[in-house]
């Protein structure tokens, strides 16, 4: 059944997929350009272009920093040695200057006299840095301006001193300590004449060796530049790095100036060989001295700056790049969580749209599929059948009884029965059958795919023994039944509302073959139902026109002949069928509920009726009125009743209501309580058709009753039917038993009637007696009657 | 004898100690200054200025490096040793771009330089101006 109906949406989706399949090519671009904005994708792609754009500015920007570092640093270099050697130049050409000065001025006068006349006339280097001295050949300081001190007194050992003979021009000696002051002093010298002082003395100028480096700025070399005096022979004469000084270390000369030192030229990288430090470096070789100056700026230090600032770059980027990420991840989410409720508002509204669906298409108490849809499946159904040439089968089902039953349950236990059937139906056929309820307690099966008749009648008499099996609703068990109408496709109607025609009227059929079975449709079936409808239809008229009858038939006292009442039948005189038997509409009126104002209809009219033989002189007779199970159910009876007996003034205990036995055992609690109520009304209550039901003898003493109805049936075999006169003894004597009057129905010949006397039946009814008639004749047969008996029976 | 030497030793001691405590700052008195604050007298003796408060020309005048005196005025009145005054005059020597002071040989020496010029600035032991009265052809420049 389910299976059916996802069938039918995937034909939906499978038709919608093909639709897809057709569209061209752009559709797939146009896929994918729907794709780049949604916004994983989207945000995804912002992201990393803004990721991009960060980290090239920043990579860039790193680069332009460390090459303006390595720009500022060689020219600064550059710079920085152009003014030191020129510099250093200038302070040695004072020292050469100083030193030829001495050497004219030495003349033949004392040495120490000249060098105070020339520091008088403020001619010598200021004597807080620079010492002048003039030794003679044999080392012994002869002269000194300031006085020299106590270790060098005699220079003989000094390098200056020793090459000064054989050098031409100015020496420029080792450095050394000073003994006295620890201070490291460089030494120039010039070989001189004095003829006072033998022939050949050697002018010197000392001065303290920081002297050469004190331009170290610390500005601008930082704490491990270099700035430096290399003599000729490799030899650092002064060498400064931060203030630290370091005097007559020796390096490879050659190797140091040779790579360096072009004028104007940019300094580059190198490591320094005394240090191993990479500076920027320039070394450059003096003109006119045997001397190099070296002037260098540290990598590490100058660049820290540089790479200071391109660290914080990258933190800057580093620190975007995660803000970046934060919003982005930010905003993700929150699109994310709108696109989340979004598709759930959607796949609610499609839910949504689906449960109505399914509800306008499934009849909502069984789950079962509803007309509209069944009729769609059918027609469907009937399409492939018409198509591959074959039959299918629909049954149309009524649960017999369903009335009375939700009338006397209650609702809800008629809807939880009509669940139960569902499932059993259900259960009975086969998974690619289709059940469905059209409402009420009508069901229809398709069974698709048959081949012949046999095979439907096999599934019928399934569902029949399926439904018949007990049900327990409210705490108690009860047995229902069905009745089946098949019609077949295509023999038996080409189109959806001829074949359900079709079904029905088989059902209808059904019914009337006694209920609880299945019925083929065939073409009398219908002539017959279109009679049924006819009248159906007229029957709503007839109590307007005033078509209903009352007939009557007589009871008479078993013993004395005397007639105790009446009974009251109801006869239909249709227009164009005449006179119509209870039997051929009371059902039909059960059904559509017309019983009620019919029933109604006779107890006024029996109530009447009765009241005015009253009137006529007819001694007290009762009257009995048949009640059928609908009737006896509904809730105005009573009422009803009352009003009949109000509005004729009729005696209540001379009105008799009759029941069924099976009416009496539907609800045995509303039954008593019933029958309670009319008893206290003082309106009698006799069973009908007694011994035809399945009542429980022992129950009948729990009910008020006053009379037992013995069932024609008996009574028709009693002469032959050994069971049924015991059968019939039985029920006398049960009633006997019970105080109950016992009345025989249908009492035909004077051996039932001698028979019945001598088993001391109360009372009796039957054509032996008379027919049922109308009023009329009822009345003439009457007086006839009463006459009869007073004849027989004078009173005086 | 030993006794002796050791009171000696301490009547010397507190002759230098209290001598090599005071140096005063002094200018010849044609000069119309008499206080200059520490930082004027710094900048006079460091090169950095050449001219007295009221505009008129100034030339310091040292005493010789390793005196006493020498020592005891770079400490007290500019707070440096003369190691630093070395490295400092080395600095703008070097760099062409100023001469130390001259400097003379003694109090006295450093009294009648001080004496013979109004321009000249000079500082001398105190001590000195207590033995000998140069009240009126010197002045003690109160620093400040």
């Amino acid at each position: 059944m389910r299976a059916t109906a996802c069938g039918w949406w995937q034909l939906n989706s499978a038709y919608d997929k093909h639709a897809h399949s057709v569209s061209d090519d752009s559709a797939v671009v146009r896929r994918w350009l729907h794709r780049l904005v949604e916004p994983a994708w989207l945000f995804t792609i912002v992201a990393l272009l803004v990721l991009a754009v960060i980290w090239g500015a920043t990579l860039n920007l790193v680069t332009k920093e460390y090459a303006a570092a390595d720009r500022t640093a060689a020219a600064l270099v550059a710079d920085s040695a152009d003014t030191y050697e020129a510099q250093v130049v200038r302070a040695l050409r004072e020292i050469d200057t100083t030193l030829k000065l001495v050497h004219y001025s030495l003349g033949d006068r004392p040495a120490q006299a000249v060098l105070e006349e020339l520091r008088d006339r403020d001619m010598l280097p200021p004597e807080l840095l620079f010492t002048v001295s003039v030794a003679d050949s044999g080392g012994d300081v002869i002269a000194s301006t300031p006085e020299a001190s106590p270790s060098q007194r005699n220079v003989a050992d000094y390098d200056y001193f020793l090459r000064a003979h054989e050098d031409e021009g100015m020496v420029v000696g080792l450095p050394r300590r000073n003994q006295e002051t620890g201070e490291w002093q460089l030494f120039f010298s010039r070989r001189a004449q004095a003829q006072a002082e033998g022939l050949t003395v050697i002018v010197a100028v000392s001065v303290h060796a920081g002297y050469f480096v004190s331009g170290y700025d610390p500005d601008v070399l930082g704490e491990g530049g270099i700035l430096a005096l290399l003599g000729s022979d490799g030899i650092f004469r002064v060498k400064r790095t931060g203030d630290e000084l370091t005097m007559g270390a020796a390096v490879d000369y050659a190797a140091v100036i040779s790579t360096n030192g072009t004028i104007g030229g940019p300094a580059r990288v190198e490591v320094n060989p005394w240090d191993q430090t990479p500076r920027y470096t320039v070394a450059r070789q003096l003109y006119e001295f045997p001397l190099a100056i070296v002037v260098g700026l540290s990598e590490a230090e100058h660049l820290a700056a540089a790479r200071q600032s391109v660290r914080s770059y990258l933190w800057y980027a580093a620190l975007a790049s995660l803000l970046l990420l934060a919003v982005i991840a930010l905003l993700g989410r929150l699109s994310w969580r709108l696109q989340r409720s979004q598709s759930r508002i959607m796949e609610e509204r499609v839910a949504h749209a689906r449960r109505v669906e399914y509800l306008a298409f499934h009849d909502n108490l069984t789950g079962l599929p509803n007309r509209a849809y069944f009729t769609r499946l059918l027609t469907q159904g009937m399409q492939q059948s018409r198509r591959y040439g074959k039959r299918l089968a629909l049954l149309f089902l009524d649960l017999d009884r369903f009335k009375a039953i939700n009338d006397s349950l209650g609702h809800d236990a008629g809807d939880e029965l009509l669940q139960e059937v569902g499932l059993r139906l259900n259960g009975s056929v086969r998974e690619s059958d289709i059940v469905a309820r059209l409402g009420g307690d009508e069901f229809v099966i398709l069974l698709p795919e048959i081949t012949d008749a046999s095979q439907v009648a096999v599934v019928a008499d399934k569902i029949l023994a399926a439904v018949s099996m007990p049900f327990t609703l409210v705490g108690q068990e009860f047995r229902i039944t069905v009745s089946i109408g098949i019609a077949l496709f295509p023999q038996d109607g080409e189109d959806e509302q001829t074949l359900m025609k079709h079904a029905d009227v088989a059902m209808y059929h059904a019914k009337e073959q006694g209920k609880n079975n299945a019925q083929f449709y065939s073409e009398k079936l219908s002539v017959d139902s279109l009679e049924r409808l006819a009248l159906e239809s007229s029957m709503r008229k007839a109590l307007e026109h005033e078509e209903f009858r009352l007939f009557y038939q007589s009871k008479q006292d078993m013993l004395t002949g005397r007639v105790t009442g009446m009974e009251a039948l109801l006869r239909w005189q249709h227009p164009d069928l005449g006179l119509i038997a209870p039997m051929q509409f009371i059902p039909l009126a059960e059904e559509n509920g017309l019983i009620v104002p019919i029933g109604r209809w006779v107890f006024n009219t029996a109530c009447r009726q009765n009241v005015e033989w009253q009137a006529q002189g007819f001694p007290p007779l009762s009257m009995a009125v048949n009640l059928s199970a609908r009737q006896f159910l509904d809730d105005h009876l009573l009422q009803d009743i009352k009003s009949a007996l109000d509005e004729t003034g009729m005696a209540p205990e001379l009105l008799e209501l009759e029941i069924t036995e099976s009416m009496m055992m539907l609800d045995m609690p509303r039954t008593v309580r019933i029958l309670k109520d009319l008893k206290r009304m003082g309106v009698r209550v006799a069973i009908d058709d007694f011994g035809t039901g399945y009542s429980s003898l022992s129950k009948l003493k729990e009910f008020p009753l006053d009379t037992i109805k013995i069932d024609g049936s008996f009574i028709q075999d009693l002469v032959n039917s050994a069971e049924d006169r015991s059968l019939t003894e039985a029920i006398i004597e049960l009633g006997k038993g019970l105080g109950l009057t016992v009345v025989a129905e249908g009492v035909e010949s004077i051996e039932q009637a001698d028979y019945l006397r001598v088993h001391s039946c109360d009372q009796f009814q039957g054509f032996y007696i008379n027919m049922p008639m109308p009023a009329a004749e009822f009345e003439v047969a009457m007086r006839q009657q009463i006459r009869r008996f007073e004849d027989t029976n004078p009173t005086d | 004898m030993r006794l002796t030497s050791i009171v000696l030793g301490l009547f010397l001691s507190f002759i230098v100690g209290t001598a090599s405590a005071e140096v005063v700052v002094v200018v010849s008195v044609q000069n119309p200054i008499e206080s200059l604050s520490r930082a004027q007298l710094t900048d006079i003796y460091l090169g950095r200025l050449n001219r007295f408060p009221h505009g008129g020309a100034v030339t310091p005048m040292d005493q010789r490096e390793g005196t006493t005196a020498h020592s005891t005025f770079y400490r007290d009145y500019l707070g440096q040793s003369p190691a630093q005054i070395k490295a400092h005059w080395s600095k703008l020597i070097f760099t062409g771009r100023g001469q130390p002071p001259r400097s003379v040989a003694g109090d006295s020496a450093m009294a009648d330089t001080v004496a013979a010029s109004p321009d000249v600035i000079g500082y001398l032991d105190s001590t000195y101006l207590g033995s000998v009265d140069e009240g009126d052809r010197l002045r003690v420049v109160a620093i400040e």
